[in-house]
């Protein structure tokens, strides 16, 4: 029998907010231990919950950009269940009125065309505090870290849309670029600021049955979220082919053996209504408030750019993938820079040595201004393209001016013909075989000698000239 | 006897002496929080701690000028009354006016047992931040005194919007006004048919006795028809219990109060603490509540459901007379000896209703009978009208005294 596969996520996000989500307490897990902590978050008696506004409209804003329906009235509720880790002895979630409902996301399908995947709700909810069992020793110990506790999340929660490992890691793509683009949140799965569940069951093809799900966690990467899906697929045909039931239960994907193991079974508790946080009603006025503080999405941006800027689908959508690079590039464009040239520099080469950083381009000195001045130092033909190649890295790095960087570096192209006709000739005097091959009906040696030159001039030559002279001198 | 007090309050700070309410002494229960003293709702959960800021009542309070005397003892964890001295506080002569949180009928009990007034206000008046409380959806920081004038004047202070409690709803955050919305003229007070049947001959006859100072005063009686009367035990048991399990969910010994020195890693730890930190009366009433919450969610369901029911009947009752009168105890049950849930509740009988709706209920003393005879008049008036309330227990107090 062939199968199906039928997969749903579960994704929770930390949203950005400057608070908790139910206190004044910094949201700053990473600080030193039990840092950020008060009568709240550490639910001492007496404590009362206070919802946090800016993490209201953070999380509205991440579901306006997945396109779902903002609920009239929402409600948290208490998801009891004991656990150091939580201080109440239960979570704040929103589990039987979400925030939002009915939304999507699109994706571009192995096929080439595009897939609309659907999310059945989102809701808010605390993060839990961070606990440490240290078992070695002769009394075991357990530390609790309260600085993530109360934090704000956001879990998103698709319908079972998705069939490959490739739906997935695309539907993530898809959904983190669409959150990263509100500012709301950083969506890092290597930093566990967006962490994915997967639930994975098969069927057979053609039916509509619904089976025993599993449900897969712990992985860090996009590619661990396709890997893991593949693998849980492959372990769950298996077990249907030796006749195996398949039962309920959670597995932790195993990065370094590649494999997913079962976890010991988490306690799920019951949702009772919270009667201490008030319900969220959330007014026309106010949702267009904040639709007003949605940013123009890169679906609608990317079409703007061929419009405007006369890209090509592929180009526009490179320039308009993220938030920060799109606003870059218009910057850059503004100031009168020829829109396809400038957007085939920061593609082919701002966006690998930002890479290479493994930063934003505003977590660099690089400016707009200072790009276009580089471009326009490109165009003037002060400096030639492998220079500016090299000027670019630097103009990231260090906060030097651009002409500074020129005049140390000695990036000034040489265009000056006096110049260049004595390096030709001494590159020429140096290599007299080949220029013999040459001039017995030999063309390709032309490159070479040009490499040759090039190289002499330790790659400053501007190349229109040196070329020209050395057809000149050969000829 | 046991000392009335378990904190006494040797050096009381006058800020404001000029205050509307200089020189008023105010005793609280330990689980109203008064930085610096201790704040252990009766429980050895909570043994050990001490407050770390004030209640946003008691700021307000102690800013208008009160004094606070003490803090009494209490019932673990504000359910019910064993073992409580509140009311004595005052009757003993150490505080004008008494803090007694309302769950189920405390205040108004405690009140009625010592020949006092006590008022459970409308739910949601008083903030109730710093209120280490059990059932957040019922309870009210109720007043217990001798003088319904100085329990005006208290509450005004205590009463209106507070930011560390968004739960107050938006009615509520004018506050209250210790002037009353008008006269007590006219007015017509509902008797219950479906209550007076329950009542044996002798609480009947003790009952009209307080309704004819009622219609003395120039109330006129009503009877009225309450089909869902007899839902108001099962509906308030099924959802306080559930809520007093949630909010006992943080008695774990991780962050303060009582933590068990045995047990072999953090489970056992977090499982003896549990078990060392609750008394025999509470825990079966947590057990109780997780039963409801693990095991039949849809009883907890329905019972919120006939809670809105309940909560209109009485409001359109409402709209027929201006207040419903109740006796406020049963002088067979003890509420300061109940030691089973069963017992507490039979005690607490007549004031669940009130803790169910969230209406304003007024306990009025009736000075003609002996203590131990009188089982109080119990006002129960519409959402924000203990003002009225107050000013009924005034006039009736006057007439009183008056010898009318
Ligand atoms: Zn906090």
């Amino acid at each position: 029998m062939k199968y199906e596969a039928v997969i749903g996520l579960e994704i929770h996000v930390q949203l950005n907010a400057a608070t908790k989500l139910f206190c004044d307490c910094p949201n700053r897990p990473g600080d030193a231990p039990n840092r950020n902590v008060c009568p709240v978050c550490l639910w001492l008696p007496g404590a009362l919950p206070r919802l946090s506004q800016e993490a209201l409209e953070k999380a509205v804003l991440g579901c306006l950009a997945l396109n779902c329906t903002i609920q009239n009235e929402s409600a948290f509720d208490q998801k009891v269940y004991y656990y150091p880790d939580l201080p109440k002895g239960y979570q704040l979630s929103q589990h039987h009125k979400p925030l939002a409902r009915n939304g999507w996301v699109d994706i571009v399908g192995p096929d080439g065309g595009l897939k609309r995947l659907c999310i059945h709700h989102i809701h808010m909810e605390e993060d839990v505090a961070k606990l440490v069992h240290e078992t070695e020793g002769r009394t075991p110990i357990s530390l609790v870290d309260f600085n993530r506790a109360g934090t704000p999340l956001i879990e998103i929660v698709s319908e079972p849309d998705m069939h490959t490992p490739h739906d997935a890691m695309e539907y993530v793509k898809a959904l983190r670029a669409q959150l990263r683009y509100t500012g709301s949140a950083e969506c890092s799965l290597e930093q566990g600021t967006l962490r994915v569940d997967a639930n994975i069951s098969l069927r057979p093809v053609g039916t509509e049955v619904l089976n025993t799900k599993v449900e897969v966690k712990n992985m860090n990467s996009i590619h661990n979220v396709g890997d893991a899906i593949a693998y849980e697929i492959i372990r769950q045909t298996e077990c249907l082919e030796k006749g195996e039931p398949i039962v309920l239960h959670t597995r932790l994907w195993d990065p370094e053996r590649r494999v997913t193991a079962p976890m010991r079974a988490k306690f799920e508790g019951p949702c009772v209504p919270d009667p201490s946080v008030a319900p969220i009603v959330v007014t026309d006025v106010w949702l267009d408030a904040v639709r007003g503080r949605l940013p123009e999405m890169p679906a609608r941006k990317s079409a703007r750019f061929m419009e405007t800027y006369g890209l090509e689908p592929d180009e526009a959508a490179a320039m308009s993938a993220e938030r920060d690079l799109s606003e870059f590039f218009e910057s850059v464009v503004e100031r009168d820079l020829p829109p396809r040239k400038t957007a085939g520099w920061i593609a082919s080469q701002l966006v690998p040595l930002l890479r290479e950083r493994n930063r934003s381009v505003g977590q660099t000195h690089l400016t707009a201004e200072r790009f276009a001045a580089l471009l326009g130092a490109l165009k003037k033909e002060i400096v030639n393209t492998q220079s500016a190649r090299e000027i670019l890295g630097q103009l990231l790095d260090s906060p030097d001016a651009l002409e500074e960087i020129i005049q140390k570096g000695g990036h000034r192209q040489l265009s000056d013909t006096g110049d260049l006709e004595t390096l030709v000739d001494r590159v020429l005097a140096a290599h007299p075989a080949d220029v013999a091959d040459y001039r017995s009906g030999n063309p390709k040696v032309l490159g070479f000698l040009m490499g040759q030159a090039m190289k002499a001039s330790q790659g400053k030559a501007n190349p229109k000239v040196l070329k020209a002279l050395l057809a000149q001198r050969l000829g | 006897m046991p000392e009335v007090f378990t904190y006494r309050n040797d050096s009381p700070s006058r800020i404001t002496p000029e205050g509307t309410l200089a020189g008023l002494r105010v005793a609280v229960q330990p689980n109203l929080a008064v930085r610096g003293w201790p704040c252990d709702a009766g429980s050895r959960a909570l043994s050990g701690y001490t407050a770390l800021q004030d209640a946003t009542v008691i700021a307000r309070l102690v800013r208008a000028g009160a004094v606070l005397s003490g803090s009494s003892r209490m019932a673990e964890l504000g359910f019910g009354l064993t073992g409580d001295t509140s009311a004595r506080t005052v009757v003993d002569g150490h505080a004008d006016v008494a803090l007694i949180t309302d769950t189920m009928g405390e205040v108004r009990l405690a009140a009625a047992g010592a020949g006092l007034f006590g008022l459970k206000p409308t739910y949601g008046l008083v903030s109730r931040h710093g209120l280490a409380g059990l059932v957040p959806s019922m309870e009210s920081i109720g007043l217990a005194g001798a003088d319904p004038g100085r329990i005006a004047e208290t509450l005004a202070v205590m009463a209106g919007a507070d930011p560390d409690d968004p739960s107050m709803p938006d009615d509520c955050t004018a506050g209250f006004s210790a002037v009353p919305p008008s006269g007590t003229g006219s007015l017509t007070a509902g008797v219950i048919e479906e209550n007076l049947t329950r009542l044996d001959p002798e609480e009947r006859l003790v009952f009209d006795v307080g309704v004819a100072r009622l219609e003395a005063a120039g109330v006129a009686i009503q009877t009225v028809n309450l089909a869902d009367y007899g839902l108001f035990q099962d509906v308030h048991h099924l959802i306080a219990a559930v809520e007093a399990s949630s909010s006992a969910g943080k008695f774990d010994g991780v962050r303060y109060g009582h933590r068990s020195a045995v047990g072999k890693n953090w489970n056992d730890m977090y499982l003896n603490t549990r078990a060392e930190s609750f008394g025999s009366l509470i825990k079966p009433f947590l057990f109780q509540g997780a039963y409801f919450q693990f095991e039949r969610y849809a009883a907890f369901e329905n019972a919120c459901r006939l809670r809105g029911r309940l909560v209109r009947a009485v409001d359109d009752l409402l709209g027929q007379v201006d207040l419903i009168v109740l006796p406020t105890r049963r002088p067979a049950s003890d509420p300061k000896r109940a030691a089973t849930i069963q017992a507490t509740y039979a005690a607490f009988a007549l004031t669940l209703p009130a803790s169910v709706t969230g209406h304003p209920a007024l306990q009025v003393p009736n000075p003609g009978l002996a203590a131990a005879q009188d089982t109080g008049l119990q006002l129960i008036g519409r959402r924000l009208d203990d003002g009225r309330l107050l000013a009924i227990g005034q006039h009736l107090s006057f007439a009183a005294r008056e010898g009318r």
